[in-house]
């Protein structure tokens, strides 16, 4: 079911950045144009499994890469013999941090500017960490050469949780950082402390609630992996590799290997899913290339599923307090909030650099709060690095869960449906462009109109009535209605705020039309699955006039695509789709001269109708072109004096982020036997602008609440006290199925940005973002009444039932089962 | 998957398999590598050979003969999951085949081989005890049949011989009046029990129940069984407070251990639950009584 609701198709642009590119209305023109449902182009050969994935990626005298990795989370390395492992059959080398120094790349820079070790050269800092690497000519044998390499460790204390790690005898981890020592990162705080603790104490109503954002890993089908290729001949390293950023990865590749940069080329092709795992540099990816320029042979290394989840970017890891302060009748005054974050190892985030905590500025949500505050500390654990932005704007994810949770929380104090709250609170669509109190600008919003849509589609009133009815009744099933009206901040840039490792964070797209009205589209940002092939074709599309079949979107290869900081943070739309307008624009601009030497007319004269997709004389609309006659032209009757061919190139910085919004209401039944949840109605209303594919968004959507149920439901990177990853593979690490997934009521509504060309926000990860504090404030709901406030994530039937418990709602099953004998004799009491 | 090398061997008939097992130098059984396979996987499983039964087509059958229910070796979970014969007489089967695992894992894994691997957290033990089962076994010197009280040790471990084969579980026929279940609680498809019961009641023909049958997973070091609880159902007649008693008993029977399954004191509540519920299934399908649950 699908439920449209256009809000404001038509609405005069209030602050459209004067001379920048003006949005336009959108309605497609049947071929494939703006807000079509066309099918995926992509589809077509992953479905047919002619899919190039890394791991398909064959070159002829490849060898293979198997990394030792370390069992202990926390030892110092005595001594590595990998004596054993060369004597066997087929294996070439056994690399060591040793080696790698001869070539000043035993370690790496991380995103944050830290320095992690490719392979550890002095002492393992958190379980599989990599300590030596086996080069053989098959992937078996590379494998059993590395269960002979022969590592000796000595054993330390490890420290696992960030608390811990805080404390004054906790073991030091980065002794490697000069005069180091403790185990803290950074100390990181945004807002008006003052003004709020003000606030606080002013106020009738505060609230608080300890909540803890578990580790997550984004778990893509396709692991990580590269093939490094150094071709001695040419003096050049290509590196195929499951990359998100290859350009930026191409950079850092230079800047860490010493080889000119024009001597890299990074081949992203095909990738099975991202979702933010593959934004960072892997000690993997390294060995390979290194290995490869080492022994000019091509090096392939793709990792085991276990290796993904317990060694590369994991996410979320926070330990947070919310705070909210309010009148007696639910006006917010102030939020805070303490966050206490994880970083594993190394500080390895992957983040704009300028932003410690990424985006978790924006923690006041969809409200109008006057004062907030937040403060944040980060520790070095035993743990595999990372705080990567999971489907998700970097550490937004956690914010939206504070702010969504925590006025849950003030509603239930104040005994007030948790509409009203959010009704009172919202920022009012007048009020955009609106500047956060932590100094955000929010570009454009209709928060009441998608609450009120998403509570209709999910009849709100009824289930009310009905979860208060089973509370009467003591039924042995509750009812909870959750609901989540998140704001996400999505699009980094702009370029002076926003880097990965200095790179400003534009985007770019190339775009060439060919003598025969064909087009090759060629853009700086990298798909994993989001459907860029269709989507961005569809931007030229619309455009242009054209048919999107006649358009083929090209990425991945830093040797033919511009420039582009990559697909995270879903940024693509936002900053390469505008890239994508822009560069169209200026084509149509070009195109515009050649129509008037064709239709021998004044280039004054001749006006782009958008609803035909062609160009017609004024006045005259039977004088008409289309863009594939326009092309014939350029190449073979060019007007004299005009530059020939028909292309051109966008380097698009946004004036700013944009901020699509939603409402999101869960409603789940708690079997009070067992803590085991259903969910009952699952409706997620969003608004990400205009809209380019809405079948798209739609796969987008579902994906992204199916990762959302994952999260509140099941999913957990756990350890023990020694380190061991106890949450490190599928048996442990629970992803959601098809059977734990209910059916999805989608519906939108339509604020368009601004400030984009197209109108357009990014949406991939709304639904991840938006939807697990829905989840818990439904389960929480469920057992309100009988004072529950919170229940942590993943909630499991345990830890359910033990909320239910505490709150003295736990139920045996016989109380309410009643017999009849076969001769009607009744055997109940 | 990149598993340490092994010798593959593929017997065709049952005494070509089980001379194999007596020559070779501690050889492990493959027959659907529902659990084989991921300690291959993670070389936690390091066999010099493999003996792959797969090829033994008399063990491909799942039918009822001479009184019992015989599922042979290469009976798959799905195999079970869609009989017939399964469906309208065995409740506990019927319940059990589609919770194990998922359907690709369903479609390879053998019942046998799941009893045979003797995990605790494996759902069919439970079904097994609970039908006062047994297991087939074909050694050296012939078939012998081990009842399922005797065949369970310890984890992973079994009565079962080095050189032999099990290949074939049986229950009996039901009983006129009988019916059988299983509850299982799990945290999400593919993952192993939290806790599970499976329950079988016979009735007399004066409703009162005759024999009873529990089988717990996932809450001792074996599959085992609630001997209490069951002996406090026989000779009574089905009542809410007779299975509130019963659950009780077999929570208390039970031995759970902590773990990310849940904490032991869930578990035993959960047996509790799982308990009442399995039992509750087992007297309706009896036709004995007729369960309302009240709105």
């Amino acid at each position: 079911m699908s439920s449209d609701h256009e809000n404001s198709a038509d609405t005069e642009y209030q602050h459209a950045e004067d001379g920048g590119p003006q949005p336009e209305k959108h309605c497609g023109h049947g071929r494939g144009g703006m807000g079509e449902e066309v099918r995926r182009k992509e589809d077509q050969r992953f479905i047919t499994g002619r899919g190039n994935y890394v791991d398909d990626v064959k070159k002829p005298g490849m060898l293979h890469c198997e990394l030792v990795r370390s069992p202990h989370a926390h030892a110092r390395i005595e001594e590595i013999d990998g004596s054993r492992a060369m004597d066997m059959d087929g294996v070439v080398a056994v690399l060591t941090a040793e080696d790698l120094l001869e070539y000043d790349l035993a370690t790496m820079p991380t995103l944050m500017d830290d320095t992690q070790d490719v392979l550890v050269n002095d002492k393992v800092k958190f379980q599989s960490q990599e300590v030596a690497a086996v080069i053989a000519e098959d992937r078996y044998v590379a494998k059993d050469g590395a269960e002979k390499v022969d590592v000796t460790y000595d054993v330390l204390d490890p420290v696992v949780d960030a608390d811990d790690a805080l404390e004054d005898d906790a073991p030091l981890i980065r002794e490697d950082i000069e005069d180091k020592e403790d185990n803290h990162i950074f100390d990181w705080e945004t807002g008006d402390e003052e003004a709020t603790a003000q606030a606080f104490e002013e106020a009738d109503v505060t609230v608080e609630e300890e909540m803890f954002y578990q580790r997550l890993h984004p778990a893509p089908i396709e692991t990580c992996g590269a093939v490094g290729d150094y071709d001695p001949g040419k003096d050049k390293l290509t590196v195929h590799m499951t990359s998100q950023a290859p350009h930026i990865h191409r950079t850092l590749f230079a800047q860490v290997s010493g080889i000119p940069e024009h001597k890299i080329r990074i081949v992203s092709p095909d990738v099975g899913g991202g979702f933010g795992n593959k934004v960072p540099i892997y000690p993997g990816y390294v060995v390979a290339a290194a290995a490869s320029y080492v022994l000019e042979q091509p090096v392939k290394w793709v990792e085991e599923r276990s290796e993904n989840i317990q060694t590369t970017g994991f996410a979320r890891d926070y330990d947070m307090t919310g705070e909210i302060a309010a009148t007696e009748d639910g006006e917010i005054l102030a939020v805070r909030t303490d966050v206490l974050a994880n970083h594993g190892a190394y500080n390895a985030a992957a983040q704009p650099s300028k932003f410690p905590a990424g985006f978790f500025n924006i923690f006041t949500g969809s409200y109008d709060i006057d004062a907030a505050y937040a403060s944040l500390s980060a520790a070095y654990t035993n743990t595999a690095p990372g705080g990567i932005a999971y489907r998700c704007s970097f550490r937004v994810t956690e914010a939206v869960y504070l702010i969504e949770r925590m006025v849950k929380v003030l509603a239930d104090e104040l005994e007030v449906d948790p509409t009203e709250i959010r009704r009172k609170n919202f920022i009012q669509p007048e009020q955009f462009p609106y500047e956060s109190p932590t100094g955000w600008n929010y570009d454009s919003g209709d928060y009441e109109s998608a609450l009120d849509l998403a509570l209709e589609m999910a009849e709100y009133e009824e289930y009310r009535e009905e979860q208060q009815r089973r509370i009467e009744n003591d039924a042995d099933k509750l009812l909870g209605i959750g609901i989540s009206s998140f704001t996400e901040v999505v699009g980094a840039g702009p370029g002076k705020t926003c880097d990965i490792a200095g790179v400003e964070m534009f985007d770019s797209a190339e775009i060439r039309i060919h003598p025969t009205g064909k087009a090759t589209v060629r853009v700086g940002v990298q798909t994993q699955g989001q459907g860029h092939e269709t989507t961005f074709a569809q931007i030229v599309a619309e455009e242009l006039g054209m048919d999107v079949d006649d358009i083929v979107v090209e990425h991945g290869d830093t040797d033919t695509d511009p420039y582009g900081l990559g697909t995270y943070g879903s940024r693509s739309t936002p900053v390469a789709g505008a890239a994508t307008a822009v560069a169209s624009r200026k084509v149509r601009d070009k195109a515009k001269t050649i129509a008037a030497n064709e239709l021998e007319a004044d280039e004054g004269d001749i006006e782009w109708d958008r609803e035909s997709g062609e160009f017609h004389v004024a006045g005259a609309p039977d004088r008409s072109i289309t863009i594939t006659e326009i092309a014939a032209g350029a190449y073979m009757n060019n007007p004299a004096g005009e530059e020939p061919g028909l292309e051109a190139v966008n380097y698009y910085d946004p004036p700013e982020m944009t901020y699509p919004f939603g409402s999101y209401v869960v409603v789940v039944e708690v079997d009070r036997e067992t803590g085991e949840v259903e969910f009952e109605k699952f409706v997620a209303v969003d608004d990400c602008g205009n809209r380019i594919n809405p079948m798209v968004i739609e796969g987008q959507i579902h994906g992204g609440l199916a990762q959302g149920i994952g999260t509140a439901m099941m999913e957990h990177v756990t350890y023990d006290d020694n380190g061991n990853v106890t949450g490190g593979d599928f048996m442990n690490y629970l992803l959601p199925t098809a059977m734990e997934i209910p059916e999805f009521e989608t519906g939108h509504t339509v604020t368009p940005s601004p400030h984009h060309p197209i109108g357009a926000k990014g949406v991939g990860e709304s639904p991840t973002v938006g939807s697990p504090p829905a989840i818990v404030n439904a389960v929480v709901d469920a057992m309100a009444h009988a004072g529950v406030s919170h229940v942590e994530m993943p909630m499991t039937p345990d830890v359910v039932w033990e909320a239910l418990d505490e709150a003295g709602l736990a139920q045996q099953p016989a109380a309410n089962l009643e017999f009849e004998l076969e001769s009607g004799e009744a055997a109940d009491d | 998957m990149k598993a340490a090398q092994f010798e593959h061997h593929e017997p065709s008939t049952v005494d070509e398999a089980v001379s194999l097992l007596e020559s070779l130098d501690e050889p492990t059984i493959l027959a659907g590598g529902q659990s084989l396979v991921p300690m291959l996987r993670f070389r936690l499983a390091r066999p010099e050979t493999v003996v792959d039964i797969n090829g033994i087509d008399s063990l491909d059958y799942l039918r009822e003969e001479n009184g019992f229910l015989t599922l042979g070796a290469l009976a798959r979970h799905a195999d079970v999951e869609n009989s017939a014969t399964v469906a309208d007489r065995y409740g506990s089967f019927a319940d059990a085949a589609p919770l194990v695992a998922d359907p690709q894992i369903r479609n390879r894994g053998t019942v046998v081989g799941s009893v045979a691997q003797a995990d605790p957290k494996g759902d069919w033990g439970s079904v097994l005890l609970a039908h006062d089962g047994a297991v087939v076994a074909h050694g050296p010197d012939g078939e012998r049949t081990i009842p399922a009280d005797d065949f369970f040790l310890l984890p992973y471990d079994t009565t079962l011989a080095e050189d032999e084969l099990a290949t074939a579980l049986r229950v009996p026929t039901p009983e006129p009046r009988e019916g059988s279940a299983y509850h299982k609680l799990k945290r999400k498809t593919g993952d192993y029990a939290m806790a599970g019961v499976a329950a079988r009641l016979v009735f007399d023909d004066d409703g009162r129940i005759a024999d009873a049958g529990i089988g717990m997973t996932a809450v001792d070091i074996t599959n085992a069984r609630a001997k209490e609880a069951e002996a406090h159902l026989e000779g009574e007649r089905p009542s809410p407070e007779l299975l509130e008693e019963a659950g009780e008993l077999a929570a208390e029977e039970s031995n759970p251990e902590s773990d990310e399954h849940g904490d032991a004191s869930y578990k035993e509540r959960m047996v509790d639950v799982l308990t009442q519920r399995a039992l509750a299934d087992a007297a309706e399908r009896a036709g004995v009584v007729e369960r309302r649950v009240p709105q």
